[in-house]
């Protein structure tokens, strides 16, 4: 069966070739739903462009024609964001998938949107840093995600994708040099240090024009090239482990042990989240088990610098169990250290460890939060979550330092029962309505979220949104609903 | 969203759809990948998905969002849905990939599918259909007589050969009726090790083709026929040269779903199924074979997806490969769990003959690129491919099956 009419049809082949573009429903039923409970919505084409030429004149068509374009990768965000609400034109830039550069002197990579975590980790770690030759160390990285190896980077990057270094150096839209956009209207533009030369290696100290384009969710242009920072690797690792009675106890730590700038990471997950899989239906927690476990990752360039950082992280626990603070020492199961230490990993990276057997259903209130909001929220999360059936499969991960961090709550359903979809939804709406007050934001946000977000927001605040993307979307043919003001 | 049940009348794929429901659409099916401290390896490793690139075609997840559109009416069957399922060669890369629990069930599922669309009004691959409809009579999928099944093994041979033995050389259609030089390498390498084997006079088509295209019903008097085979001959065991017999001896006639299927034609209990290479390595090991020449050569092994990923026998062929004096063998990028398909399997070679030439084309010049001179495999399915493609492409490569290394150069202890 095929949708859309045949006339547009014939207009997207002409651009990219007959065998990139479909309009039969078995193409386009994988592009209609992702993982989470984002209602199916079936596009009416799928196209793959390969050129930034081709990008632009299917625009200027769906421009002309009115119809909605939504970019499209691999559709892992959880949010529901490549779904398209008011079908149109899925484009899939899958074809785009060239490493245009790696410096290992200036230490930046410049990449496609079809370029996978797979792809780009294993190119950075086959460069080795160096200046004029001279090679200092061995491989890069970039911040990896808990994600699939399939999943891209760009689009992760540029809707705040969190990454296994954000402790050390925040969310991976902090670590952006330069992009290459196509805009609604098809006008390529380039922003930052790339706009003046070959080099893309930073937005500053230009207007960071990078933010009408990072957290947008595809709806105001399609980043076609992006400049990223990269890091050298560092030889020693290692992942450290406490436990904790209470939300409030594992936050004391955290933020104890984040005020040194020590870690490339610390984490903690309530006990439903330590669960693999986590447990679906809800049940209770053993009474004696700990609340809260955490993992911060160290890292160094020699042994004894790794060595440092375990004193330092002693010294943080001894002098919170002191004070009163609940702490339990537990020790980190072999395979989820390695998961941690080898990243990004094909096992961390894929769904197991969420919803491995309830029924297919995944979703989250992601969100950043301030770090004093953790331990209130997560108190009504789980309420509002026991109360749904569901497990409060928490986290909470520091960014850079003292100013705010991930609150998530990674949740399983079914798929199979409409009543198992409605619970989670509802459940999860509710998590994202108790924490908006307290300071808590929802990135990737599905629609629902964005309609809270902007019952709540400042007016001043949606009217610049709205300005803005009417300023660059005329037509409002970029992923249209998803910013739940146009 | 719900994806509910309501179309039962798809029976197969019915019974499957609680596992169905376990993939979440991560999407970790459709790249191989592997990091760590030994490891560094990121490749595409679909290559139905190389070929047609849209994520119905890439991976599981686009089959699995057919499963389940299909199941739940929000999909209903075309042309357009029976050429995502006929173009996948069912090489398992998605499986080895995936980490939710659909993960065993994910050929399983591919099949149930092409049984569901032989049932609809949909466009089956025209190359399927023909050999389709002959091989309830000529027992094979090349439109070949059966009487002429044994033409490939010379008289002398034949007539060496006991009414009773150990083993069964279970040739398979291929070497049959096509790659001859790989059936008559295997006997005369079985005879010079003094391995105690025959040949049946009444072999039949293994039913591979049958189950991989979906066709459990026409598949059921093939299974039946070869499982009273050791009884005739007072066997307990066959051996197999070609990857696809032994992943369906060995797994379809002998395990429970999701690996075979059991469920439908019973189970063949006490039959003992291995492949020549299995066979050499066990012989090897206990220093019953002796090299009376070398094989000078560079060589590199593709991985056939029957003996690999679906059998998980990775290492018995390298093993065999290193012990034969002379060979230097050296690795593609994509091997063992992480090979890339000749492109022949799963109906693929005779449902899409230019797509499935193309693919092992690919493979060919990933087998140039190792500097080898000499590509080698253990499938002689994957032989008349990936030689098609060495043809074509003008390749310096020259194709061998390791028995056809192995039989000039060795003798029993």
């Amino acid at each position: 069966m095929a949708r859309g009419n045949k006339e547009i049809l014939a207009k997207l082949e002409q651009i990219v070739g007959q065998e990139y573009v479909s309009n039969e429903e078995a193409n386009l039923i994988p592009y209609s739903w992702d993982l989470t409970w984002a209602e199916p919505r079936m596009p009416d084409y799928v196209v793959m462009p390969k050129t930034v030429t081709e990008i632009q004149r299917i625009l200027r068509l769906a421009n002309h024609q009115k119809i909605p374009v939504i970019p499209y990768v691999n559709a892992t965000n959880i949010g529901g964001l490549c779904v398209p609400e008011e079908g149109g034109i899925i484009m899939d830039l899958k074809r785009m998938d060239q490493i245009i550069k790696i410096d290992p002197e200036t230490c930046y990579a410049v990449i496609e949107p079809g370029v996978s975590h797979a792809q780009l980790s294993a190119a950075l770690k086959a460069t080795n840093p160096q200046w004029e030759g001279v090679e200092f160390s061995k491989g890069f990285e970039f911040g990896w995600g808990v994600h699939p190896a399939s999943a891209s980077v760009l689009a992760m990057a540029i809707n705040h994708g969190i990454g296994h270094l954000n402790g050390r150096l925040g969310i991976n839209s902090q670590l952006l040099s330069s992009m290459e956009v196509v805009l609604p209207t098809a006008e390529v533009v380039k922003i930052g240090s790339c706009a003046y030369s070959d080099s893309w290696h930073s937005f500053l100290p230009l207007p960071r024009m990078d933010g009408l384009f990072t957290g947008w969710m595809g709806t105001t242009g399609i980043v076609t090239k992006l400049g990223l920072w990269i890091f050298p690797i560092r030889p020693y690792r290692d992942v450290l482990t406490i436990a904790a009675a209470s939300a409030k106890d594992i936050t004391k730590y955290m933020v104890h042990w984040r005020h040194y700038s020590l870690c490339d990471e610390v984490t903690a997950v309530s006990w439903w989240l330590a669960q693999i899989p986590i447990t679906f239906p809800y049940k209770d927690k053993p009474k004696d088990a700990p609340e809260f476990f955490s993992y911060t990752v160290i890292s160094g360039w020699t042994e004894e610098e790794l060595e440092y950082k375990r004193k330092m992280w002693k010294k943080v626990v001894q002098e919170e169990k002191a004070r009163g603070t609940q702490l339990i020492d537990f020790e980190y199961p072999e395979e989820a250290k390695r998961g941690r230490t080898e990243l990004p990993s094909r096992i961390v990276g894929s769904t197991k460890n969420y919803s491995k057997s309830c029924g297919g259903g995944l979703a989250w209130p992601g969100t950043f939060a301030p770090c004093k909001s953790w331990p209130i929220l997560y108190e009504k999360w789980k309420e509002i979550y026991i109360r749904h059936g569901l497990s409060p499969a928490t986290r909470f991960t520091d960014y850079q330092g003292a100013h705010y961090g991930m609150l998530r709550c990674m949740t399983p359903f079914d798929k199979r029962k409409p009543e198992s979809v409605k619970a989670a939804r509802d459940a999860m709406v509710e998590c994202v309505r108790a924490g908006i007050p307290l300071g808590m934001l929802p990135y990737k946000p599905p629609v629902e979220y964005m309609n809270e977000l902007n019952a709540a927001a400042d007016a001043g605040y949606v009217y610049l949104m709205t300005k803005i993307k009417d300023m660059l979307d005329p037509n409002n043919i970029m992923n249209p609903g998803k910013l739940g003001v146009r | 969203m719900a994806l509910e049940l309501k179309n039962t009348s798809l029976k197969e794929l019915a019974k499957l759809y609680d596992y169905i429901s376990m993939c979440t659409h991560c999407g970790n099916c459709k790249y191989g990948y592997e990091w760590g401290k030994t490891a560094n390896f990121a490749a595409m490793l679909c290559v139905q998905g190389d070929k047609y690139h849209f994520d119905s075609y890439r991976g599981s997840r686009g089959k699995s969002a057919i499963a389940k559109g299909l199941l739940s009416n929000k999909l209903q069957w075309s042309d357009a849905v029976s050429h995502v399922l006929f173009t996948c060669t069912g090489c398992g890369a998605c499986q080895q990939m995936c980490e939710t629990d659909i993960k065993p069930y994910i050929l399983r599922m591919f099949e149930a599918l092409r049984y569901e669309a032989w049932k609809q009004n949909v466009a089956i691959p025209e190359g399927i259909k023909k050999w389709s409809s002959t091989i309830g009579v000529n027992h094979n999928p090349y439109l070949e007589k059966h009487e002429n099944r044994l033409d490939w093994l010379p008289s002398s041979i034949r007539s060496s050969l006991p009414k009773k033995a150990e083993y069964i050389y279970f040739a398979g259609c291929t070497a049959s009726y096509r790659q001859k030089n790989v059936a008559l390498a295997t006997v005369k390498l079985l005879q010079k090790l003094k391995v105690d084997f025959t040949v049946s006079e009444d072999e039949w088509c293994c039913a591979s083709p049958l189950l991989r295209t979906g066709q459990y019903d026409l598949a059921k008097e093939f299974v039946e026929h070869n499982k009273s085979l050791p009884d005739k001959y007072g066997a307990s065991g066959f051996i197999t040269t070609c990857a696809g017999c032994y992943r369906t001896l060995s797994r379809d006639y002998k395990m429970d779903p999701p690996e075979g299927y059991t469920d439908k034609f019973g189970k063949m209990e006490g039959v003992k199924v291995i492949h020549t290479i299995q066979l050499i390595e066990e012989m090897l090991n206990k220093g019953e074979i002796e090299f009376t020449g070398s094989f000078n050569n560079t060589v590199t092994y593709h991985d056939p997806c029957h003996l690999g990923r679906h059998a998980e026998v990775y290492e018995a062929p390298r093993n065999v490969l290193k012990a034969i004096p002379g060979v230097n063998l050296v690795e593609m990028y994509r091997n063992r769990k992480f090979s890339y398909c000749c492109g022949a399997g799963g109906g693929v070679r005779g449902g899409f003959a230019d797509y499935s030439l193309e693919t092992s084309a690919k493979r060919v010049r990933e087998a140039e690129s190792t500097g080898a001179s000499v590509l080698t495999s253990t499938c002689p399915f994957c032989w008349r491919n990936l030689t098609d493609a060495i043809e074509m492409t003008k390749s310096p490569l020259k194709m061998v099956d390791i028995v056809e290394i192995l039989e000039p150069i060795v003798k029993r202890k």
